[in-house]
């Protein structure tokens, strides 16, 4: 009996010790195949504004409430008018701070009078919930200077972005975390700059990474 | 010939139609700073944490042998990990982003990941699942409200603990080619970690939890695709957590405690028994295990152009070309995009070709996975195991603690 | 492990229900928070929405307006206050939980373990056998799934989706559109040209007349009706066309003395459509200029009649290829390669590119379009040997093989109101639009725009390009020279009036002809030279054609041949 026992104890160990073996292989072999890849980086999302068309679904599609996208306003962009079509509503009949005149539904947009015949308008960050309906109308009859950015304070980053799957002008594209914002301010040779970067291809790839990414977080 | 008027279609102009202002006051325009992600110094931290936690857990579990210590920790690690940390870096996912990065040749995985998903494993390869005892968050939610226990009969038990395979499966192979991350995609308890979710999600996990209450940890058993690395990693485990402080005396009333099943009854060699044989003759039945792994790799194979219909790419390709062959008109949002947008087909069936040739050559190697799980998980009842102790079943004990109070032996004092 | 009192038990008991119930009511009236926030949507407020509208009919009105006000503010309130609502609701809701499962968990630890024996397992042999019996059960039937699966899942494979299309036509170098590389001299066969690029063959054009003086105004012609449309020449014949009052007819003139040679009608066929449809009064139904090759003339009016002559003004066929249902009718010129007659066609309901045979008429491919209709012209190029017709779409630049109508290439190009047809030389392709951006770019598959420059962008004319310089002209009055290559602006001038002929460069020169009827030339150099502006008299609008040592310009109603 002994003898036997001791037979299937010793098999048993040869067993075990045999999976360890096979089990460490992979675990150490991972880190050695990955790290083989150069220049490891990382990416953020964020909206193109140039591809963006105020659709309206940024602001429900986030999987964050409120939404991790808010609107900004590129000021050097910005005609600064005193009738503006992002902050006054269409039909709106006179140009003031009035509420019936307004198109912002939560009021986040401030204006303040600059000079003769100059109103600058501010973004409240934090009433803002990204509805894109002052996009739209800067976008339509004023300057574009009003536009979509997702803020990474409060973006999860994750894997998949559910703005960018239901984006229906696949707008929203991963971008290097070394430079996380498209900005419309900074003029249209810096734009290029960032595209030649990000070198993607045909925008129906989602899931297509920039090859010069930086590392950053990733769920 | 025309002139056209101010109101263009799309946003995609560059209009300056108002000249930029120029200022005579002194103007000057305000500095935008955007905000910044969480630094990366934080992910580090995060890592320390995961290996502090398992550390102390593997302690507990083996040397201290303290259910409430593990509870404890249970409770650390909800708060941090789920709560503070929203359930967002976590082992669990982090298998897409490896099979990503060794799939992909555009993504590199971020360090932080990589330990992510190691350091569990490398834990359970030396001590056990003591991952799943109380340092994963979902884990330690579900270990936490599970109050009452409800026995699953064995066969409803072992059919149900074949999903996770097909899980991971799926899993590996989806975010493999780019198509999908399902695991983060249908993480119950995620919603309540961020304390918000579309309903669907809250209604799920909620449901889950309130089933977790009297069929424990139904998410570990039955759903969690890491738990099949867990398993396999655990069964090779150097040390695990032992029920009895000492000699085991076989007198069964730990089996009531285990909620899972997972004690393994001693079971030596009787009086009558031959035990000549290698493996009892059940050795031809090991032929068979190829033969699961080929056949299922072979379905797999068959099924991959359905299953290559979880990219969307794919799925846009193939919706327009039923509307160019057959006329059946593409009505998706993705579709109207797409033919609005001038881009030309070619490109767009070509990408689907691609993708589903990477279906095509990697489901194959999830049916061989899949055939190979289940024929050696059938294989291993199959053989005489001979025990002389009850101990856990290395793969599926969760290192809980529970057995604990339920053995009468009382250590040996030092 | 401490253990409780009854009297504590008993509490926590009581403790945990009262937190379980808490945590349940919280819960639900989150959940109806929840609907609530769905139902104020703040966007789309529609008995806000209605007190607006009604704000709108009476403007005046303070009190609607304090009524708008007043609501504005609630629905706003309304909606931050759900907002938090749903904030603080999920904390009290952790909160209650966390106390309903602490109190649980107490109670539980001071329970003594149930242990209970468990009904004993059935015999390990029976055991092993069952399993010996599942393993074989479930080889076989896998093995079964695995053979019945390949049959029939293999047969419905998808195959990777590929057009219906013939293969690539094969490369013909003979009688290619550009048979050689310089520009032809004697004929202007279409809207710009040869190829329509806008470059004029020959050595010497004149430099200076005057319409007032008639210095080197050879002959003046007036054209019974008017149109949009530029002179086609071939040989000794021009052709325009003109459209009037229930009139759209095909003039042929002599280049050298003026005279009509013959007017062909544009109604006088079968399936002819009498419809004129909803358009810019300004531009009428000749917009779309002719296209001639050494066998016929075709040309196209804004209601979809297209017909096609002979030289000597017999009809060798007509059709209506479809009243287009949008706001400006056709304004896309013809093109002809070897014989097929090449049609842009650009409507709300359809965007394709047609070729007909030239001879019958009859339609030999069409090729859908995607993305916007726009109202540029196609132009017609050979890159890497390959002859192709490309267009100016919104928003896509792309390429078609004459022959098959099959798409060689689509790049991105410009968005908007896209009018200004393409600019090419032998290397790259040019396309642009008003409020966009000048974008070069390589032709073929792979996307590789060259440059781009967004300072001079026309609205109605199409630049000219040759491979040292690019020449565009606005709608301001401005005319500029890049550097082709590299987009370098090389010189701007700003002439004041505005410009919608495109610029052509012919004998070393570059005429931009403005809308008031002054010919601006400049050489066609690195530095701005001013060779000579030449005033009409008249208003035009079409780019003029040059032939022999001749321009020819359209007014109105006129027809002008310049020579020295």
């Amino acid at each position: 009996m002994e003898s036997k026992e001791d037979k299937f104890s010793t098999r048993r160990e040869f067993v075990k010790t045999a999976g360890r073996l096979a089990a460490i292989i992979p675990l150490a072999a991972i880190p050695v195949v990955l790290s083989k890849k150069e220049k490891v980086r990382g990416y953020v999302w964020q909206i193109d504004p140039m591809k963006c068309t105020a659709c309206e679904q940024c602001r429900t599609n986030c999987i964050m409430t409120p939404s991790a996208v808010k609107c900004t306003n590129a000021n050097p962009m910005c005609g600064y008018c005193d009738f503006c079509p992002g902050y006054l509503r269409q039909g709106a009949k006179k140009y003031s701070t009035a509420a019936e005149d307004q198109l912002c539904p939560t009021g986040a947009i401030t204006r303040r009078f600059v000079e003769e015949p100059y109103f600058e308008y501010t973004i409240d960050e934090k009433l803002c919930d990204g509805c894109s309906k002052c996009v739209k109308g800067c976008g339509d009859f004023g300057n574009g200077s009003l536009y979509l950015q997702i803020m990474h304070n409060l973006c999860q980053n994750c894997n998949q972005c559910a703005i960018a799957r239901k984006c229906p002008s696949d707008a929203v594209i991963r971008v290097p975390a070394s430079r996380p914002y498209i900005r419309k301010d900074e003029g249209a040779e810096n734009r290029a700059k960032v595209a030649r970067m990000m070198k993607v291809r045909p925008p129906f790839h989602k899931w297509d990474f920039p090859p010069d990414i930086e590392l950053s977080q990733s769920c | 010939m025309l002139i056209w008027h101010a109101v263009l279609s799309a946003q995609q102009q560059q209009p300056q139609r108002f000249p930029r202002p120029e200022f005579e006051g002194g103007y000057v325009f305000p500095e935008r700073q955007y905000p910044d992600q969480r630094g990366p110094i934080w992910e580090y931290v995060d890592v320390a944490v995961l290996v502090i936690a398992l550390s102390i857990t593997s302690w507990m579990v083996i040397k201290k042998r303290s259910r409430k210590g593990i509870l404890l920790m249970s409770v650390f690690s909800l708060a941090y990990f789920g709560f503070y940390r929203q359930g967002c870096i976590c082992a669990i996912g982090s298998v897409q982003n490896i099979s990503l990065a060794l799939f992909s040749k555009d993504y590199a995985i971020p360090l932080s990941v990589l330990m992510f998903f190691m350091v569990p494993l490398l834990f359970a390869l030396l001590f056990g699942r003591v991952f799943c005892a109380s340092v994963c968050p979902m884990g330690a939610i579900q270990e936490l409200t599970g109050f009452r226990q409800v026995r699953v009969p064995v066969w409803l038990n072992s059919t149900l603990s074949a999903i996770p395979f097909v899980y991971l499966g799926l899993a590996v192979l989806f975010s493999a080619t780019g198509s999908d991350f399902i695991i983060c995609r249908y993480d119950p308890f995620v919603g309540i970690f961020r304390r918000e979710a579309p309903y669907t999600m809250v209604i799920f996990g909620s449901l889950l939890l309130i089933t977790g209450i009297f069929v424990n940890r139904p998410y570990c058993r039955y759903l969690c695709p890491h738990g099949v690395l867990q398993r396999i990693f655990s069964s090779f485990s150097v040390r695990h957590l032992k029920i009895s402080p000492d000699e085991c005396k076989s007198c069964r009333l730990c089996e009531s405690g285990c909620p899972y099943d997972a004690i393994l009854r001693s079971d030596a060699v009787r009086e009558d028994e031959q035990v000549s044989k290698p493996f009892n003759g059940s050795l031809p039945y090991l032929l068979i295990v190829p033969v699961l792994a080929a056949g299922l790799g072979i379905l797999m194979y068959n099924l991959s152009p359905v299953l290559s219909g979880a990219s969307a790419d794919v799925r846009l390709a193939r919706e327009i070309k039923l509307e160019r062959d057959k006329g059946i008109k593409a009505t998706s949002k993705a579709a109207t995009a797409f033919l609005e947008s001038g881009k030309t087909e070619d490109s767009l069936y070509a990408e689907e070709a691609r993708i589903t040739g990477r279906f095509r050559k990697g489901a194959p190697w999830v049916g061989i996975f899949l055939g190979l799980s289940l024929g050696i998980g059938l294989f291993r009842f199959t053989i005489r195991n001979i025990r002389t102790e009850y101990e856990p079943d290395r793969g599926r004990c969760y290192s809980c603690g529970k057995c604990f109070k339920f053995c009468p032996v009382k250590a040996k004092t030092q | 492990m401490t253990k409780y009192s009854d009297k504590q038990i008993s509490a926590f008991k009581g403790i945990s229900l009262a937190a379980g119930i808490f945590t349940l009511v919280i819960a639900i009236s989150m959940l109806l928070s929840l609907v609530q926030l769905k139902k104020i949507d703040p966007t789309s407020n529609p008995s806000l929405q209605a007190v607006k509208d009604q704000f709108d009919r009476d403007p005046e009105n303070r009190d609607l307006a304090e009524q708008v006000r007043a609501m504005d503010l609630m629905a706003r309130r309304a909606y931050f206050s759900s907002r938090w609502q749903v904030e603080t609701g999920t904390y009290l809701l952790l909160a209650g939980a966390i106390a309903f499962v602490l109190f649980r968990r107490l109670i539980a630890g001071n329970e003594k373990p149930a242990r209970s024996l468990l009904p004993g397992r059935p015999d390990i042999i029976a055991e092993r056998r069952n399993y010996r019996k599942y393993l074989l059960i479930a080889g076989a039937s896998v093995t079964l799934l695995a053979i019945v699966s390949s049959f029939v899942m293999r047969r419905e494979l998808p195959s990777p989706g590929r057009k219906p299309g013939s293969p690539p036509a094969a490369r013909t170098t003979a009688a290619h559109p550009l048979a050689s590389d310089l520009p032809d001299a004697v004929n202007w066969p279409f809207f710009r040209g040869d190829g329509s690029h806008g470059v004029a063959g020959g050595e010497s054009y004149p430099t200076s007349w005057d319409g007032a003086s008639g210095k080197n105004i050879k002959w003046i012609t007036a054209t019974p009706n008017p149109g949009k449309n530029s002179p086609v020449i071939w040989k000794e014949k021009l052709f325009i066309t003109g459209a009037g009052n229930n009139v759209l007819e095909v003039y042929c003139i002599d280049k050298n003395d003026g005279h009509i040679i013959w007017t062909g009608s544009g109604l006088d066929f079968q399936g002819a459509s009498a419809e004129v449809p909803e358009s810019d009064a300004e531009a009428g139904m000749a917009v779309p200029t002719a296209a001639v090759n050494q066998d016929y003339v075709c040309a196209i009016f804004g209601n979809g009649n297209l017909v096609c002559f002979d030289h000597d003004g017999k009809l060798a066929w007509g059709k209506n290829i479809g009243v287009p249902g949008g706001t400006y009718g056709f304004s896309s010129s013809l093109l002809i390669c070897n014989n097929t007659l090449l049609v842009q066609f650009d409507s709300q309901e359809k965007i394709a590119i047609l070729g007909l045979d030239l001879k019958t008429g009859e339609k030999k491919w069409e090729t859908a379009r995607t993305g916007r209709p726009v109202n540029s012209s196609p132009v017609l190029a050979t890159f890497g040997g390959q002859p192709q017709v490309i267009i100016n779409g919104n928003p896509n630049v792309s390429a078609y093989d004459p022959e098959t109508g099959q798409e060689l290439w689509s790049q991105p190009g410009v968005s908007g109101d896209v009018a200004p047809s393409l600019a090419v030389n032998s290397t790259l392709v040019y396309a642009v639009t008003d409020y966009y951006k000048i974008i070069a770019m390589k032709p073929g598959k792979d996307n590789s725009p060259a440059w781009e420059d967004n300072t001079f962008t026309p609205d109605v004319s199409s630049p000219a390009a040759n491979d040292q310089y690019l020449f565009v002209a606005t709608g301001n009055g401005d005319a500029a020279c890049y550097n082709s290559e590299k987009g370098d602006t090389l010189w701007s001038h700003y002439f004041n009036n505005p410009i919608y002929s495109s610029p052509v460069i012919a004998g070393g020169n570059v005429y931009f002809l403005d809308r008031t009827g002054i010919m601006h030339i400049a050489r066609a150099d690195k530095e701005f030279t001013l060779v000579g502006e030449s005033p009409l008299g008249e208003n035009t609008d079409a780019t003029p054609a040059f032939s022999e040592g001749k321009i020819f310009i359209r007014s109105k109603n006129n027809l002008y041949c310049i020579s020295k």
